[in-house]
């Protein structure tokens, strides 16, 4: 996916890689095609592409407005009452070793209310859960 | 990058006093980086001022916006979506950028939410330091890479003025003084010749005391209108 978008208007002319200061532009001839390319890790988000072009082809609001990249995936630690996400499994191991104690998985809600053995009692009764809260 | 700080937030209440409908527009770039007018500190503002104690009544409500670059005056054209209804702005910008607001935007009032206070670098996290005053023909070349028009207290050009101690300025302890780093630096470059030619009187009429400048790239003005 390129944030560098451009309309039906781009010919190809390459005035937008010619005057881009980042030299984040460039492009690739290859038999019958010209292929126009964009990295976005260069751009200065600058806009001199879009001043430029004599067709006013460029699309620069992808650049401003571009969607979110996934970078990572990891599983979570939930609060064991309410199911609130608290921290990554990957955090706590990195903590493990580092605290006196384990922590129990409690939203600060919960930690705050009841010590995690009344919580242990708490989760095997509803009744009780209810009269809680 | 410039540097800014917020102001008291009682002074941008005050400002703003008597609108309704405000955007708070953060700009993208150097106020961003140094961590005073970018997108987070927009929405920030405008908690703070939604549940401020400095509306008695009328309390205005405020729309947050980020734009790119508050200093291009075609961007902002052209990318600025105007929320209906907005009778004021408060602009997280450099003063750059509140000008240009303001010249695009010239029936609204544009109001600065910022100090724009100098050209800096990022020294460590947290800590930024002016290094550059925009004086329109640079000495560095000379100096050891260390200006001494913005890091010297008394912009001196030949060398220490004799109030410095241990490397400290008189001025105040916390800061540098720049000629003590000057000649260390030159010393460490085995470039002691600079420090002992004389730097002659200076023309500022390329800083402050030529008026305003500009930058004129001939070949770009196509587009833009010079005047």
């Amino acid at each position: 996916m390129s944030f560098f978008k451009v309309n039906h208007n781009c010919n190809g002319c390459l005035s937008c890689v010619q005057n881009c200061p980042a030299n984040a532009l460039s492009h690739r001839d290859e038999g019958s095609k010209r292929t126009l390319m964009h990295n976005i890790s260069l751009c200065a988000r600058c806009g001199n592409c879009w001043r430029i072009c004599p067709q006013k082809a460029v699309e620069f609001q992808g650049i401003l407005n571009g969607q979110w990249d996934e970078v990572t995936t990891m599983e979570l630690v939930h609060c064991m009452i309410c199911g609130e996400p608290l921290y990554t499994d990957n955090f706590k191991k990195a903590m493990d070793g580092k605290l006196e104690y384990e922590p129990a998985a409690l939203c600060p809600l919960h930690k705050k209310t009841f010590s995690l053995d009344a919580w242990r009692h708490l989760a095997f009764d509803e009744k009780a859960v209810e009269r809680s809260a | 990058m410039i540097v800014a700080e917020p102001k008291p937030l009682q002074e941008v209440a005050l400002s703003v006093s008597g609108y309704k409908n405000v955007l708070i527009l953060g700009c993208g770039t150097c106020v961003s980086v140094c961590l005073t007018g970018g997108d987070k500190e927009a929405g920030i503002l405008a908690e703070e001022l939604s549940s401020s104690k400095y509306f008695k009544e009328n309390q205005p409500s405020f729309i947050v916006k980020t734009i790119e670059r508050q200093c291009e005056k075609d961007m902002v054209e052209a990318y600025l979506e105007m929320p209906p209804d907005t009778d004021a702005i408060i602009s997280m910008a450099c003063g750059a950028g509140v000008q240009t607001v303001s010249e695009i935007y010239k029936k609204l009032p544009v109001l600065p939410a910022l100090n724009t206070t100098f050209i800096g670098a990022l020294d460590e996290s947290g800590l930024w330091r002016e290094k550059c005053q925009g004086c329109g023909d640079c000495i560095l070349a000379l100096t050891g890479g260390i200006c001494p028009v913005a890091r010297c207290a008394k912009k001196l050009f030949n060398g220490p003025c004799g109030g410095s101690s241990k490397g400290k300025c008189e001025i105040n302890p916390d800061v540098d003084c720049a000629w003590h780093m000057i000649i260390e630096r030159l010393e460490g470059l085995g470039r002691t010749d600079h420090y002992s030619r004389i730097i002659p009187f200076r023309d500022w009429s390329t800083d402050r005391g030529g008026g305003p400048r500009k930058l004129v790239r001939p070949d770009r003005t196509s587009t833009v209108a010079v005047s």
